[in-house]
């Protein structure tokens, strides 16, 4: 049973018990998303989840309950923190690396990285090609949604999905390669049906 | 990915985009006899699987209450316990006297729990009975209700800051904090999150149940972030 209308009321009515209540149930999600876009720059991702903490609570009269409050603020900490890059420069080359379909990661001069985990690999990544990857693969955003966030095209979030994953299939090699692979039977069958379907390679 | 002589795989590009699209046909074709494109794109859909996995992965928090709450003073969102913009606070006077009366209940019960878990007696009187004296005679008296708030907001403030405090740093008890232990804490929580809760729903303006029930929410996830500092490096806790 949530009881979470409840809090955020006695929040409204400016019961800081409620707003600490609040921060305290969400905060390991709402800092993780920040994190996460923002990569491994530590003392940046703080100074920035403390910004969107703020924007949150000056926000929060505004919040009418059509969604979970977890869900609402997860949308001001992604707005909050894809803003606080671009303050720092970080997301200004996004647009053209796409447009010109340029190498959309850092370059690679770290092979023997051998990244824990995604948020260790992400941090290798361009600031533009991590936004891209966090909020699409990780956050669940669809390419439209990441395009309006960011200012790009469609297309061009795809892209740089795509090259993200590349990069980052490198970085975590040790925990996601497989050895023997088939494919479903599903497929298999629909290859039947399609065989004669010359490849094109 | 290794190539054989004179065959031509799935681009890179292609391959990223096959853990979440459908082949077309003639990579289809192609995916069912190269084992290399089709292993590739399985490592895809691992990498995946583990991105959708991290969304629900919890960490520690950036930020801090001592830090952010200057912060909210600062910018206006705290007013010293006033209503946020727009908000009109009912019940003023009554409201304010029962929430001084919750934090001296919250207080007191803490008092307790904390000397029950150390093995202790809830009423040491005979060997304190003149210190118990002198802490009543200590006790403040109140000559506003504003003045009242003020201590009943630092005290709550107080006691949890104390109760996170000693969750994370107390080590006299260091071998029974087993993740076992812990994981017996947090469903104590739960269940007495939702009892309050209950509770709440019958009397949602009660503030010593509001209390209780913020307290219970606080220590909850102040205790599912012990447990994953006391798992082992690599394991992450999402569901327990």
């Amino acid at each position: 049973m949530d009881h979470e209308p409840l809090i955020i009321r006695r929040a409204l009515d400016g019961d800081e018990g409620a707003l600490r209540a609040l921060w305290t149930r969400h905060a390991p999600h709402i800092d993780m998303v920040v994190r996460r876009l923002v990569g491994g720059d530590a003392d940046l991702a703080a100074d920035i989840a403390q910004e969107v903490w703020i924007q949150i609570f000056r926000a929060l009269p505004s919040y009418r309950g059509d969604s979970q409050f977890g869900t609402w603020a997860h949308r001001i900490a992604v707005n909050r923190t894809l803003n606080a890059l671009r303050k720092t420069r970080r997301l200004a080359s996004l647009e053209t690396e796409v447009q010109e379909d340029s190498a959309s990661v850092e370059p690679d001069n770290d092979r023997t990285f051998v990244a824990q985990s995604i948020e260790d690999a992400a941090a290798k990544l361009s600031p533009g090609a991590r936004a891209v990857f966090m909020l699409h693969d990780v956050e669940g955003y669809t390419h439209d949604e990441i395009a309006r966030e960011l200012g790009i095209t469609a297309g061009g979030s795809k892209s740089q999905l795509f090259k993200a994953r590349a990069k980052l299939r490198k970085l975590l090699a040790h925990l996601i390669d497989v050895k023997d692979i088939g494919i479903s039977g599903k497929e298999l069958q629909h290859v039947t049906s399609t065989e004669r379907v010359a490849p094109a390679y | 990915m290794s190539h054989p002589p004179n065959v031509s795989h799935l681009p890179t590009d292609r391959l990223a985009a096959l853990s979440d699209e459908s082949p077309t046909a003639t990579e289809l074709a192609h995916l069912a006899t190269c084992a290399d494109c089709a292993r590739e794109r399985a490592v895809y859909q691992n990498l995946l699987e583990i991105a959708s996995a991290e969304s629900a992965r919890l960490g520690a928090p950036l930020t801090t209450w001592e830090r952010l709450a200057p912060a909210l003073v600062a910018d206006g969102v705290i007013e010293s316990g006033r209503p946020l913009p727009m908000i009109v606070r009912k019940h003023h006077f009554r409201g304010h006297w029962l929430q001084a009366a919750a934090a001296v209940v919250l207080l007191a019960g803490g008092m307790v729990a904390g000397r029950l878990t150390a093995g202790a007696t809830v009423l040491p009187l005979r060997a304190s009975t003149n210190r118990a004296a002198s802490v009543a005679d200590s006790v403040p008296r109140f000559t506003s209700i504003e003045e009242a708030r003020a201590a009943q907001t630092q005290s709550q403030l107080t006691f949890q800051t104390a109760t996170a405090f000693l969750a994370q740093q107390d080590t006299t008890n260091g071998d029974s904090e087993t993740p076992a232990t812990i994981r017996t804490r947090l469903a104590t929580l739960d269940r007495v999150r939702e009892v309050v809760g209950k509770a709440l729903n019958e009397a949602p303006y009660d503030p010593v149940i509001n209390g209780y029930y913020l307290t219970t929410v606080g220590q909850r996830e102040a205790t599912l972030r012990q447990l994953n500092t006391a798992l082992p490096a690599g394991m992450r806790l999402t569901s327990y």
